[in-house]
């Protein structure tokens, strides 16, 4: 916002995201008082709260604290709430109690939100809803994402999304699922299904397209946040930290990954200058958390390949054998071919191109990754790195005529140019 | 300069969707907005009016009478208003163009205040 200062300056302004993080935060609470039947009612409340905002601060402007205005509101709306539904009689004394004790300054307000809000991931994650419920729920409720929102970042219409939130609304509702936190195995069993659900997420934002849906980057921020919640909290696992870590180094790139013209930059040509140093320490840090205990999960090696990668200065610094030793272990964790492509890259600069090749060539004959752009990619990078420019067009060309995103295409069409400088289509 | 009047009418069904990262970008661009006119000296007075439709006071037939104000559920509401400097109609207009009221369907009625 251009302009002199002067003493009738403004407007405090508003923290980045602050109404979308203290909508979640607040429909997490609110859930919590009322109830987890009473999710929708929750939502309605938190929803008006913010357009009393919308119609007041234009004219009053912002306030002091707009988180406090709005939490103020919201606990008006719902002692509304209570006046108006009959539902609610019984409990009102110990609703309001509920209200009240989020203004007693006297408790440790923090973890009273985090709190909230872990509850509410937890529920959202149950195994009774399926994957794209778990999502949608948790981005609506937690996140603070209106339906237009979730639905443009998973490139679905919002009636998809809308039908996906009603069946899970429902789900929960019909089998009376509850906000405590489970147990032991099931404890176990949900956090899994947590972290699935946040990486899930996290992967929605990273691979967005380049430069275009802005809500998709988001995605990786809400990801990180919703990680970091279940690291700090008593529930957490390693494996809570593997995550984030492994989120943490990969978000670090994000500022590299697209170049002024909006083109993605893939790891090895990225300018590591523009890495995100306190997501970088970040990472470090939650990945020693993740050590402490013999747990040991895919999250903990893709962490520990990011590591390496976030600890070279240079593309020419990588310690490629250690990596090649990560995969391997990923690889007994998890025996996907993706991951064999991946780690095929790694023994390309630890054994050379042709044993690398090798791999591939057995890869080709995987149907798992029949429709797999990168694997002709890979090979076409590998050939060029031989000589071999004519193989290598031809990869290219073979990549092409399989599914990707536009920023891809764009990329691949870049690669097969300097193969072919003939190529023009 | 002279000041003119702008009557804000909110259209009833505008934030039905909008979800909350939205609605902090509008406040951000009301802000903004503001902030010009205040930069400039040109903000004088805004206020938003209470949301329900008032009341209408006259008299007929030899006595005042009161009825509850105009509503509607599909009909403008008037919202709030301004009181701003401008220079002319023009550019009074002009700083209505990029009021983010005009964003979700809402007007703006702009009235010069008559300086006798």
């Amino acid at each position: 916002m251009a302009g002199p200062e002067t003493e009738q300056d403004s407007a405090h302004q508003l923290v980045d995201h602050l109404f979308r993080s203290r909508a979640g935060q607040m429909v997490a609470w609110l859930t919590h008082v009322f109830g987890p039947e009473h999710l929708e009612l929750a939502e309605e409340v938190v929803q008006d709260a913010l357009l009393k905002a919308l119609q007041q601060w234009p004219y009053s402007g912002v306030p002091d604290n707009p988180g406090a205005w709005l939490l103020r509101v919201a606990k008006n709306g719902a002692l509304d709430v209570l006046r108006r539904h009959s539902a609610f009689r019984e409990r009102s004394h110990q609703i309001i109690a509920e209200l009240t004790r989020r203004f007693d300054t006297s408790e440790p307000a923090r973890w009273a939100v985090e709190d909230d809000e872990l509850r509410m991931v937890f529920m959202c994650c149950h195994p009774s809803l399926p994957p794209d419920g778990r999502v949608a729920l948790s981005l609506k409720t937690v996140g603070g994402f209106s339906v237009p929102e979730i639905a443009s970042a998973f490139l679905v219409s919002d009636a998809t999304i809308s039908q996906r939130l009603v069946r899970a609304k429902r789900t929960l509702r019909e089998r009376q699922v509850g906000l405590e936190l489970p147990h032991g195995w099931d404890l176990h069993e949900r956090l899994e299904s947590v972290l699935e659900v946040i990486y899930l997420l996290f992967n929605e934002g990273y691979n967005a397209h380049a430069g275009d849906d802005l809500v998709r980057l988001d995605l990786c921020g809400e990801a990180l946040r919703l990680g970091r919640l279940v690291a700090d909290s008593p529930v957490a696992a390693p494996a809570s930290h593997a995550l984030v870590a492994l989120m943490a180094f990969q978000a670090a790139r994000l500022p590299a990954r697209v170049d002024g013209a909006g083109e993605l930059v893939l790891l090895e040509e990225q300018d590591r200058s523009l890495w995100d140093r306190r997501l970088v320490a970040l990472g470090f840090a939650e990945l020693e958390r993740s050590s402490e205990g013999p747990e040991m999960t895919a999250y903990h090696v893709q962490a520990a390949i990011a590591a390496v990668h976030a600890g070279a200065a240079t593309p020419d610094e990588t310690r490629w054998p250690e990596i090649l030793t990560l995969y391997d272990d990923l690889l007994a964790l998890n025996p996907s071919p993706v991951i064999a492509l991946n780690r095929a890259v790694a023994l390309s600069r630890v054994a050379g191109v042709r044993a690398a090749l090798d791999v591939i060539a057995e890869l080709e004959n995987d149907p798992a990754l029949a429709n797999y752009y990168l694997l002709p990619s890979v090979k076409g990078r590998l050939l060029s790195d031989l000589g071999d420019l004519y193989a290598a067009a031809a990869c290219y060309r073979s990549a092409l005529a399989l599914p990707c995103s536009e920023p891809e295409r764009r990329l691949l069409f870049r690669r097969l140019r300097e193969c072919d400088p003939t190529h023009t289509a | 300069m002279p000041k003119y009047m702008l009557l804000l009418h909110d259209n009833p069904a505008s934030f039905a969707d909008v979800s909350p990262e939205q609605m902090q970008k509008v406040i951000e661009k009301y802000m903004a907005w503001g902030d010009r006119l205040r930069q400039a000296g040109q903000m004088h007075a805004g206020d938003k009016l209470t949301d329900e439709p008032g009341k209408v006071v006259r008299r007929r037939d030899g006595q005042v009478r009161v009825t509850d104000g105009p509503y509607s559920e599909t009909k403008e509401v008037l919202g709030g208003y301004y009181i701003i400097e401008a220079a002319s109609y023009d550019q009074a207009i002009e700083r209505s163009r990029d009021c983010p009221h005009l964003e979700y369907g809402g007007t703006i009625e702009v009235r010069q205040v008559d300086m006798i």
